[in-house]
């Protein structure tokens, strides 16, 4: 007689493929699960995107105002900007409202920028940019100027010493922008931490909400097909393939959902948000790096907790007995 | 293979003297639900022959369904011995089980229970893929089984698209995907008016005598048991009578 062997194991390719035509076939209960998804991932995208838009506006607007600043102290300095000679010293990296400054005093018309040497001590004015130490004194770099006015964007920034006996006294050196006092520090941080705290607080609710939902779906759907599962058992179907068959579907169907639900909850935001303060202050410094990071751990989120919510319904399907197939008549 | 089962094997090919695909020997089944214990079966005891048409009856309650789920290794007993095709089915872990209910028995179910969203040549091809066949084969081999149940021609349908006989011979098509030496019926003509359960009889009464098959089925159908070979009568968890066709129509007769 034959022997008795262990049942085959099936190529995951079969179990897809059969999964993949359930879900064809049972597209309404489908479209159900995967809204779930969409909800819960979408809630949770638009407010990741929403966090990022005001972080982007509010840097956008620190950005302009510290311009407007830097313009009115040279302004207060030099009056009128126009047919003026301004020497520019940059020492290492350069911000975003420094290389705005140089752009808009580039488009000054009649005011002349050059570096000091070249200027040979016929600049009004001598602004210093960058966040490095700077390379030559302020008395070697102000060498000429018949009244010595130096602008600095850097409260701390180290100067090699000057020459002894050079009129270091004469050069005054004015402040672009400081350090934000600490108390302003301190309050913008707890803003942040509020922020931070409410996001992962919204997070987790619809981290829930979406696992409920999908785990509720899938249970709905393993009763329905109760028999199903009782008569591929009887035909040799192993728990194993089973659960398979369940994790599959639901992670397919949450592959599904967090994408269109990342979509989603990124276009609302930014509909809401464009719509209220222009597109173009929340596109000018929106952390784009940020945003994909964000939108790829919503997809791989969602099809990870959609398969984590489907292990208690898989894990039911395959359990059953295949005599219950026999006598269901649901 | 496991030299325990190699051994089981053995003790079962002794047990067995010849011709039996099916043993059952003093089979109990307690079912407990709590404090509550269920004596389902009390100890039946039966041999079938191979290629023999057995039908099983008795009343709801009486265990029929226990009885007809054990011997067809959809459920282990709590004590005695089944056999199928001389394998003690109690001693097999979860994959053998599958193995054996994969290869060994073909089921058919009152109500069909064919996988909707399948067609009618996928549902006969899914045993076949459990049975590691698939690709060109299963399709050919699929066709040659629904050819024999004359539904050829309505291989690519879906079962909705079908009638209750067309659909139950489906089912009987696919509980042939792996030439299974027991076909298991349950009340397979319940479902299925009087001229369409007559063919699905006359369907079993050919497979049985072109490929050897041994049918049991479970059934109150006249129709069916006077086709068949032995009547097994279950009352309370015991099997109370083993009757041949004519012994049941003269008992069918003084109660009318």
């Amino acid at each position: 007689m034959e022997q008795i062997g262990k049942q085959v194991k099936l190529p995951l390719g079969r179990a897809l493929q059969i999964a993949v035509q359930g879900i064809r076939i049972r597209f309404g209960r489908s479209l159900v699960t995967v809204s779930g998804v969409v909800l819960g991932v979408a809630f949770f995208m638009s407010n990741v995107t929403s966090q990022l838009i005001k972080q982007a506006i509010a840097d956008e607007r620190e950005q302009r105002q510290t311009l407007n600043l830097m313009l009115t102290l040279m302004k207060s300095e030099i009056g009128d900007l126009s047919g003026k000679t301004v020497a520019l010293a940059t020492f290492g990296e350069t911000t975003v409202s420094e290389r705005d400054l140089l752009a808009v005093l580039r488009k000054t018309p009649g005011l002349t920028l050059g570096a000091p040497e070249a200027l040979g001590g016929k600049a009004h004015l001598l602004l210093v940019l960058g966040a490095g130490p700077a390379t030559a004194s302020p008395d070697i770099l102000t060498a000429g100027m018949a009244q010595p006015v130096l602008l600095d964007s850097l409260a701390e920034r180290a100067y090699p010493s000057a020459k002894p006996g050079s009129s270091l006294a004469q050069v005054r050196r004015e402040l672009f922008f400081g350090r934000e006092s600490e108390e302003q520090a301190d309050k913008l941080k707890t803003q942040a931490e509020q922020a931070t705290f409410r996001t992962l607080w919204i997070g987790i609710i619809s981290i829930l909400v979406t696992i409920i939902g999908i785990a509720n779906a899938l249970l709905m759907s393993v009763t329905e097909r109760f028999r199903e599962i009782g008569t591929m058992k009887c035909l040799g179907a192993m728990s194993a393939f089973i659960r398979k068959l369940f994790l599959i579907e639901s992670a397919m169907l949450g592959f599904a959902g967090a994408v269109i639900g990342t979509a989603l909850g990124t276009l609302l935001s930014f509909a809401g948000y464009g719509l209220t303060f222009g597109f173009g202050l929340i596109t000018a410094a929106l952390n784009v790096g940020g945003l994909l990071v964000a939108a790829a751990a919503c997809i791989a989120g969602g099809t990870v907790l959609s398969m984590l919510a489907a292990i208690y319904p898989a894990n039911f399907a395959a359990r059953m007995v295949p005599a219950s197939a026999l006598r269901t008549n649901v | 293979m496991d030299n325990d089962l190699q051994q089981l094997l053995n003790d079962g090919a002794t047990a067995e003297k010849s011709g039996y695909v099916i043993r059952a020997v003093d089979v109990k089944r307690v079912y407990r639900n709590g404090e509550v214990e269920t004596h389902a079966l009390r100890g039946a005891s039966l041999d079938v022959k191979r290629a023999e048409y057995l039908s099983i009856m008795g009343p709801s309650g009486s265990g029929k369904t226990t009885f007809f789920n054990m011997i067809g290794g959809l459920d282990r007993p709590s004590s005695g011995k089944v056999y199928i095709d001389q394998v003690d089915i109690a001693q097999l872990d979860p994959y053998e089980l599958a193995w054996l209910r994969c290869r060994k028995v073909g089921y058919i179910f009152q109500s069909f229970n064919l996988i909707q969203v399948m067609s009618c040549i996928e549902n006969v091809m899914l045993p076949m893929s459990f049975a590691g066949v698939s690709g060109e084969d299963a399709r050919d081999k699929a066709m040659d089984i629904l050819e024999r149940v004359g539904l050829a021609d309505r291989a690519l349908h879906k079962p909705s698209e079908m009638s209750g006989g067309q659909q139950q011979r489906v089912a009987v098509a696919r509980a042939l995907a792996n030439s299974p030496d027991i076909v298991l019926a349950d009340e397979p003509t319940a479902n299925l008016d009087l001229k369409t359960g007559e063919e699905i009889i006359e369907l079993f009464w050919k497979l049985r005598s072109d490929l050897g098959v041994t049918i049991i089925t479970a059934t109150h159908d006249l129709k069916m048991l006077k086709r068949s070979d032995r009547i097994v009568w279950i009352e309370d968890g015991r099997i109370s009578k083993i009757s041949t066709p004519d012994e049941m129509q003269i008992q069918i007769e003084e109660v009318h």
